[in-house]
């Protein structure tokens, strides 16, 4: 009995320590994580030259002329806009074509899935942002090409025929496209936890594959679905390599090709430059806010892609 | 068997709707734009006869051994070396510690301080490059505080002599004083400081005492020039520390949700047995999470060779192309001044295999060192 105690005390003053490390630890990261976005926003309420003579400390008129002014100069209204089209599209288009591809690999037999399904998997070793210029010539040349042809047959007489390069449907296809490999890979692996029993009593009623996929797949895949979502999410609104290549129209634009347009000729209008920044991390950050806990399980699973 | 031909028939039919449609749009944006790179890297394309150019044709490696010899091709490589090990060797054990400290409730509030460690993931990276290219400009806050200090400590030193003649008589003690305290900068601006100096002093009536103070802080005291991205030998490292910064907090969080389905019984056990903490993590945490360290690791490669945005946004690959990685430099090749498409081409041909070797090396690592799951 006599010793137990004793053990205890000459162990504390070391864990003591260990945790005021780790206490520390968490503290230095979380101050350097948190710090410079404080910053960021409370200097999105000076004045420029009111942040040139004070940057460190709390603005001493606080104004919300910058985001008047960088709103308008930004035409953010448009950009975000194009985002949340760009966004919910892709998403959608994602789930249900990852969701399809999913079932079908899973639950109707055929001889080629070996061969599509571990093509399809390949793909989450590629990052496609490696591929923007052969992406790029891809869709330039297409659009080219089939303006040509369609031009010569008679069936076209516009000046430039666009489908692929600086349109929304080719921004969704190499959007959707670019996600498919992870969401493909999740869908199959929950598709195939549901049990066959479902399918055949299904299939004995008469239902057709299509119809099993609509009215009983769909809804048992909720959780997947939503976690495709919750991770996509974040990765379309933010996406920029891809899109800065395949749209150069203003009207298409999203809003990270809109707030980088303030790192260039606009830089030196620190106050409205903040705001820009400012506007342009809101919105997922609110995103974040709202579904935290998904979010966290999503990515914990391991299967969110930089 | 009608009724089984037909079903099957159906199936057939269902599966190549289902299938077809998405396999052919990831055709489009990856197995295509793989066949284009391959082709026109070894060809001499500009926009061929269709764009109003030159007919083009296959001229062989031509490109590759151009890249080769090209100085900013192995600079951009190197320093796409540099992000994927700041990413594995900095990244990732940082999670994990991180991880496993909130894992073992050796702090509290766990949930607070992962909630707050993801945000920078969620941010645009065209955000964060731009707000740290402004904290690391020369004109930015930390150049200012520090120059702040510089300045109040000069500001003192001066007021210590001004005090003593009272602002009226310039004295050669005073004008040597001011030298003194003023290092090289007094040389920089007067060419012959002594008598210059003394003139400068003389040129301040007595009540403007406390504006003298100011002229002479702002023209004498020490300034540092914070040329972190301007600098070529030091450009690298804003970019790095900002890549730690953004991403370490997902592998936080993805390490700690595996721990949590390790067995609680193995560790309370061991510690009953007297194994201290760092035992536990190494011989217990450790070789039962080395399936998610290989998931980690492979999603933090393919991370680190998507640093273009931020790249783009903190540096633009300069000062004088020193911070290129390699897609910065394929879309320059491209996309900047006169359009190389078969060199680009060949950069993005380079690019893929690169990552093919890293998660090459990433597996067999885990086949030689790698525990059980």
């Amino acid at each position: 009995m006599e010793s137990v105690p004793r053990r205890i005390k000459t162990v504390r003053p070391m864990a003591a320590a260990g945790k005021i490390l780790a206490y520390a630890a968490l503290g230095l990261f979380t101050l350097v994580t948190v710090y410079p976005l404080a910053w960021l926003f409370i200097n999105s309420f000076k004045t420029t030259n009111e942040f040139q003579m004070n940057m460190l400390g709390l603005p001493v008129d606080w104004t919300v002329d910058n985001y008047v002014g960088a709103w308008k100069i930004g035409e953010f209204d448009r950009l975000i806009g194009n985002s949340l089209l760009y966004t919910i599209g892709a998403t959608i288009g994602i789930t249900v074509f990852s969701l399809q591809a999913g079932f079908a690999f899973a639950k109707i037999k055929s001889k080629a899935t070996p061969l599509i399904y571990g093509s399809l998997i390949l793909g989450i070793l590629l990052t496609i942002q490696s591929l923007m210029v052969p992406l790029f010539l891809e869709v330039t040349i297409l659009d080219k090409l089939l303006g040509d042809l369609l031009r010569s047959i008679g069936l076209y007489g516009g000046r430039e025929f666009k489908l692929f390069h600086n349109t929304r449907f080719g921004v969704l296809l190499i959007y959707i496209g670019s996600a498919l490999p992870v969401g493909i890979y999740l869908s199959t692996a929950f598709i195939k936890g549901i049990p066959d029993a479902i399918i055949e009593a299904a299939q004995i009623d008469g239902a057709g594959y299509y119809r099993i996929f609509w009215s009983i797949i769909l809804r048992m895949s909720a959780p997947i679905a939503v976690t495709m979502c919750i991770l996509n999410i974040p990765g379309l609104w933010n996406e920029f390599a891809l899109i800065n290549i395949l749209v150069s129209d203003a009207g298409l634009k999203s809003l990270p090709l809109g707030i980088f347009k303030f790192s260039g000729s606009l830089s030196s209008d620190y106050g409205k430059q903040f705001a820009a920044l400012v506007i342009g991390m809101f919105p997922m950050l609110a995103f974040y806010v709202a579904f935290r806990k998904q979010i966290t399980a999503g990515v914990a699973a391991g299967a969110m892609k930089g | 068997m009608i009724r089984r031909n037909r079903k099957g028939a159906e199936g057939r039919r269902a599966y190549r709707s289902m299938v077809l449609p998405p396999f052919l749009i990831y055709i489009f944006v990856t197995a295509f734009p793989i066949a284009l790179a391959v082709i026109l890297s070894l060809s001499n394309y500009n926009g061929g006869k269709m764009f109003g150019g030159e007919p083009w044709k296959i001229v062989g490696f031509e490109q590759y051994g151009k890249l080769f010899a090209d100085p900013y091709f192995w600079n951009a490589l190197r320093n796409n070396i540099y992000i994927v090990l700041i990413s594995v060797f900095g990244q990732l054990p940082l999670g994990f510690l991180l991880a496993y400290l909130i894992y073992r409730k050796i702090v509290k509030f766990g949930g607070f301080w992962q909630g707050i460690l993801y945000v920078p993931a969620i941010i645009s990276v065209i955000v964060i490059g731009i707000m740290w290219s402004i904290i690391f400009s020369p004109y930015g806050p930390i150049a200012d505080a520090v120059n702040r200090v510089y300045s109040s400590a000069y500001s003192a030193k001066v007021s210590a002599l001004l005090r003593s003649p009272g602002g009226e008589g310039v004295t050669d003690e005073l004008v040597d004083g001011i030298i003194d305290i003023s290092g090289s900068t007094v040389g920089d601006i007067f060419s012959d400081p002594r008598a210059d100096l003394k003139d400068f002093l003389q040129s301040y009536e007595p009540e403007d005492l406390p504006m003298l103070k100011e002229d002479l802080v702002n023209l004498f005291a020490h300034k540092w020039n914070a040329d972190f991205l301007s600098k070529p030998g030091v450009a690298m490292i804003p970019i790095l520390f900002v890549t730690l910064w953004c991403w370490t907090g997902v592998y936080l969080i993805i390490f700690h949700a595996n721990m949590q389905k390790i067995d609680t019984q193995i560790i309370d056990a061991a510690r009953i047995d007297g194994a201290t903490e760092m035992q536990v993590m190494g011989r217990i945490v450790l070789p039962s999470l080395s399936g998610t360290l290989l998931n980690a690791a492979i999603l933090c490669i393919s991370g680190s060779l998507s640093g273009f945005a931020l790249i783009l946004a903190m540096t633009g690959g300069g000062p004088a192309r020193v911070t290129q990685v390699l897609s910065i430099y394929m879309y320059d090749t491209a996309f900047m001044g006169a359009a190389n498409y078969p060199l680009a081409n060949a950069i993005a041909m380079m690019i893929v295999l690169f990552s093919l070797v890293l998660i090459l090396i990433t597996f067999g690592v885990e086949k030689a060192f790698g525990g059980k799951e």
